[in-house]
């Protein structure tokens, strides 16, 4: 074992004494949530009659993982995942390959690229909506004026999901723009000279260096992105509360009308703590690949 | 092989007022199979150079002309050129063997050849052992050795090395240096290396173009360029200690000329009369190298030099003595058998050839013919 001076001894204590507020605070906030949550996952706890008197055991696991609703939820959040992280993906970096080539007014492209980013998700709902109403939306009107029906953005089922994930793609996608542009701009230019000088073409370039090289942080994006857009909530809240019908009923959502809306607290955390293990083991890819990346 | 032809080519950043030149406008010929050297201190448009032949740059002014036809406009691929960069630039994401393969794949050669040239020249280089190690797995020395022979793979018409040496430790760098020289004698094809190590110059090159500030200051073999620099810069750019240049005047001596600095007189040989005598009474910059100043009299035309020992630099076959000329007078270098016994703030008397002394002209700074 490494021996630990005095000195190294009392920074490790003032360095504890710095994080302590912090931790105890986090510990509130986030990891007692937690915890309760996992506790009452095991109980059948409603909110007509709560309490924790009916241990359930895993019991409310196995009626989540029969619930039909549930696994539609599980499939539509899937669906939504691979839409928006898939479209988000390649039309992100198409734009961040343009803008690492921009020789002019980069960093007023990437301004406002970047203000979607920088609007509350329930704002995007909100805005979205009055855009897409389908008798005084904007959006419908501009059809009109070309001679298109009116579409019922958020009405029809098929239609609504895919509304949300343009919604979704139209908020999120500078999110890749932004990490997958860092990315390539910190590649070496060295490179892509010996490439020119070997005799590639640009996107024999872009296929042997560029894709290869960008690999680690295309991983990291990509992971983030899923990770977030399987919590996705609010845009759906605001957008179509899951409908029409369970067209858009994404598992966040689901998991909220169960405990706060059927009332079933158990059931929804056991829910809850499904999702939990999903998100923890895409964080620890995630983990493992921020890891290679600095290596 | 490849003659290489710069004719007033320049490079321009920017325009207008704001405009840099990198290179003004340089003529050079390049023939074919020779071993150029383009030396200079940073920032003096050498890399640049290199670039604009290599096709990385485009070239602003003039022409560039590679065995006779103009390629200003033609692709890098398409040069037939190979480039080993002083960061070596391999393919991270690719083994030894496919950053090797890659361009050789990219050119269409079939599947046998590559092997067998990726087999030629990892035996040639000492890399056999290397080929399926990702370029992080290898040494800083290694890795030179994949970038190079990247670029012998591919067979090129000429060879561009942009200070691929300036990266190796002390010793390593010396072993390349001998490999380079080694390597170019078997394959005669056209070498430029982009150095600023001026031992690397003298070593490695069948001649060396010397550049400043985007332009050429002179061109010639290495010793040529040593033994007759063309101005104060030359003079004072090649070698370790460089020339000591002094501060001097040309005075009338009896019946002869002598260059007068302070605590220094070295009289002028008869040989060089009729072309300094036009100086007599003006300033003028004396230039001697180190192993001109001897500690007995040598040469046709000795001139005693007494100066004060300032610092003693011991380097094992040889010493450098750093000296000062009497009163107010110049340091200057000597450099000196190893066997000397010397103390600082000992008076000296140390001898200068007068027939290997320089003078140049204080206003062009260019050397003064003779």
């Amino acid at each position: 074992m490494a021996h630990v001076t005095t000195m190294e001894r009392e920074n490790r204590r003032f360095g504890w004494l710095l994080t302590a507020p912090g931790l105890v605070l986090l510990a509130a906030v986030v990891l007692f949530p937690i915890v309760w949550a996992g506790i009452t996952s095991f109980f059948n706890y409603s909110l007509i009659f709560p309490g924790y008197d009916d241990f359930a055991g895993l019991g409310n696991y196995a009626k989540a993982a029969d619930d039909g609703e549930f696994l539609h939820s599980a499939w539509i959040t899937l669906l939504f995942v691979v839409a928006v992280v898939g479209i988000q993906f390649v039309a992100g970096f198409v734009v961040a390959l343009m803008l690492n080539d921009a020789r002019r007014g980069k960093t007023v492209y990437y301004l406002i690229l970047l203000c979607p980013l920088l609007i509350n998700p329930v704002v995007v709902g909100l805005m979205w909506r009055m855009i897409l109403h389908p008798t005084l939306g904007i959006v419908n009107w501009l059809l009109g004026t070309v001679g298109i029906e009116p579409v019922n953005w958020l009405g029809a089922p098929d239609m609504a999901f895919w509304t949300v994930v343009l919604v979704d793609i139209w908020h999120q996608v500078s999110f890749m723009v932004v990490l997958l542009l860092a990315g390539l701009s910190a590649l070496p230019a060295e490179p892509y000279e010996a490439a020119r000088v070997d005799g590639a073409t640009p996107f024999q370039r872009f296929w042997h260096i560029t894709l290869p090289m960008m690999k680690p942080v295309i991983v990291v994006t990509l992971l983030i992105r899923m990770i977030f857009a399987i919590k996705t909530y609010d845009i759906i809240y605001i957008m179509t509360r899951g409908g029409p019908g369970v067209a858009t009923d994404l598992i966040s959502y689901f998991i909220y009308r169960r405990a706060f809306v059927s009332l079933d607290l158990g059931e929804a955390c056991a829910m809850a703590a499904m999702l939990l293990i999903v998100i923890a083991g895409l964080t620890a890819v995630l983990w493992r690949s921020m890891r290679q990346v600095q290596d | 092989m490849a003659s290489i032809q710069l004719n007033s080519v320049s490079r321009i950043y920017g325009q207008g007022a704001s405009a840099v030149h990198a290179v003004k406008g340089i003529d050079l010929q390049i023939e074919d199979g020779e071993f150029m050297i383009f030396l200079g201190p940073s920032g003096c448009g050498k890399s640049t150079t290199l670039r604009m032949i290599a096709g990385l740059e485009p070239v602003s002014q003039g022409d560039l002309l590679i065995d006779g036809q103009r390629v200003n406009d033609v692709d890098p691929a398409e040069r037939d050129l190979a480039i080993v960069f002083q960061n070596y630039a391999l393919y991270p994401h690719m083994s030894v063997r496919q950053n090797m393969a890659f361009g050789l794949k990219l050119r269409g050669t079939p599947g046998p050849e590559i092997e067998s040239r990726i087999a030629g020249v990892a035996e040639t280089l000492g890399i056999r052992p290397l080929l399926d190690r990702k370029p992080s797995q290898l040494s800083g020395g290694q890795r030179q050795r994949v970038a190079l022979g990247r670029a012998l793979v591919r067979e090129p018409r000429a060879f561009l090395l942009d200070e691929p040496l300036s990266n190796l430790d002390a010793k390593l760098r010396s072993v390349m240096r001998t490999e380079l020289i080694k390597l170019h004698r078997k394959l005669g094809t056209t070498m430029i290396h982009v150095t600023h190590d001026q031992v690397e110059a003298m070593t490695m090159g069948t001649r060396i173009c010397i550049m400043r500030g985007g332009e050429i200051v002179q061109v010639g073999k290495p010793q040529d360029v040593y033994r007759d620099p063309a101005d104060t810069f030359v003079a004072g750019f090649l070698a370790t200690p460089p020339m000591n240049l002094i501060p001097a005047r040309i005075e009338a001596a009896g019946e002869g000329l002598a260059v007068i600095a302070p605590g220094l007189s070295v009289p002028v040989p008869e040989a060089y009369r009729a072309a300094y005598a036009p100086y007599t009474g003006r300033e003028v910059i004396l230039g001697i190298r180190p192993e001109d100043l001897f500690e007995t009299p040598e040469g046709a035309a000795p001139a005693a030099i007494d100066c004060s020992i300032e610092t003693v630099e011991a380097l094992g076959p040889e010493t450098i003595l750093n000296v000062k000329l009497g009163q107010g007078g110049s340091e200057l270098a000597a450099r000196l058998p190893a066997e000397g016994d010397w103390e600082v703030a000992r008076q000296i008397r140390l001898f200068a050839d007068s027939l290997r002394m320089h003078l140049f002209d204080p206003e062009t700074t260019r050397k003064i013919a003779r």
